[in-house]
């Protein structure tokens, strides 16, 4: 029973990295395959740390692969929204069919500077979510 | 049985993800791209490992991953670092 | 509070000898009984705060695994199919600590990625990888993730 449930998981980790892999050659710019390595990061080392954790069955072992699986979780987006940042005021284009950017001439010449949208740019969310 | 699939289906499964994120590193084509590309090398390495230290039922190995994960998280914010010194010192003159 | 149920926890942990992940859950989950028993509770106390946690902690966990499935359908499915983009989303929340919840939250989703908050922290910059139209988009993220985080740091 066990045996079974830690073979998928161990499948279905393998699946989510091997779609990432896919995704980041396939996809057409930095952003979209960003998106796609994300998803590595998450269910596909969650699942196998997961897989792990229960075979071995040991609680020491257990604890660090949940501590490691935390880690990940934690860091994984700060470093993505790091190379993310950087790419965009590096200039690296969206791809051809974006949709919008309303990133675009916000940052102040020197990058220190990110002004808000004005209010009249962006319209407010939902009626009914205003307090 | 598991580490039959684990030797069998995972592993070869996990490296033809890594030589995919390999394609990545070498087209480019910013300089982005490739740090992305290094940044999942590194995560499928942490599952890589992991799944080794349970095929071979070396615990000793689980520690690898734990490490590989914590370093890898610095060679990003490294790297993103890095560039966006670059920039800096760009705009600036 | 929090304090004090988790040295309930450990020291079932401790007494019982059960040195795992199941016999934390079960000390965990006693103490809680033996808590809510003991102490008065009502708005604002420990007692309305846990489940609020635990509620976004698995409705966080769902967004992820729906969105892991929609971004393996973009992976094969012909790229003309998504509709990528910036957006920027008008933030509610007021301290550093719940906005990096929300982007960490954003960014570990898969499908959509923060890139930069404004220098006054009221806008938070989005790259999202299906955003049919951009205010229906805003509206998704602050009906879901920023209501929950909301929910957790208030």
């Amino acid at each position: 029973m066990v045996e079974w449930l830690v073979v998928a998981l161990l499948l279905a980790g393998t699946f989510f990295m091997v779609v990432a892999g896919i995704g980041i050659v396939r996809m057409p710019d930095v952003y979209l395959r960003m998106s796609c390595t994300s998803k590595a990061a998450t269910l596909g080392c969650g699942c196998l740390l997961a897989g792990y954790a229960l075979q071995v069955g040991d609680a020491g072992i257990a604890v660090r692969a949940v501590a490691t699986a935390a880690f990940v979780l934690l860091t994984a987006p700060v470093a993505a929204h790091m190379i993310g940042r950087a790419a965009y005021r590096l200039g690296v284009p969206l791809w051809v069919g974006s949709c919008c950017d309303e990133l675009k001439g916000a940052y102040s010449p020197g990058g220190e500077f990110l002004q808000s949208r004005p209010v009249s740019q962006v319209r407010p969310p939902h009626p009914s979510l205003d307090p | 049985m598991i580490s039959a699939v684990a030797l069998w289906v995972v592993l070869p499964a996990l490296s033809i993800a890594v030589l995919l994120s390999v394609v990545r590193l070498a087209l480019g084509p910013s300089f982005p791209d490739r740090v992305v590309a290094l940044d999942l090398m590194t995560t499928i390495g942490v599952g890589i490992v992991t799944v080794a230290a349970l095929a071979w039922e070396q615990t000793a190995l689980f520690d690898v991953a734990t490490v590989l994960a914590l370093v890898s998280f610095l060679a990003t914010v490294a790297f993103a670092r890095y560039v966006e010194r670059g920039i800096r010192l760009w705009s600036n003159g | 509070m929090a304090f004090l149920h988790w040295i309930l926890a450990v020291l079932w942990v401790a007494l019982t000898g059960q040195w795992s992940l199941a016999g934390l859950t079960t000390g965990w989950l006693l103490a809680y009984g033996v808590l809510w028993l003991t102490h008065p509770h009502g708005a604002g106390t420990y007692f309305a705060r846990v489940p609020r946690v635990l509620r976004a902690l698995v409705v966080f966990l769902w967004e992820i695994i729906v969105a892991n499935l929609r971004v393996t359908y973009h992976v094969f499915a012909p790229l003309g199919r998504m509709r990528p983009g910036i957006v920027a989303v008008p933030l509610d929340l007021h301290g550093d600590v719940p906005i990096t919840m929300l982007a960490n939250a954003i960014t570990l989703t898969p499908g959509t990625l923060s890139l930069d908050v404004a220098s006054d922290r009221r806008t938070l910059y989005v790259h999202g990888m299906r955003i049919g139209d951009p205010d229906s988009f805003r509206r998704e993220i602050k009906s879901s993730l920023e209501r929950y985080v909301k929910e957790v740091c208030e």
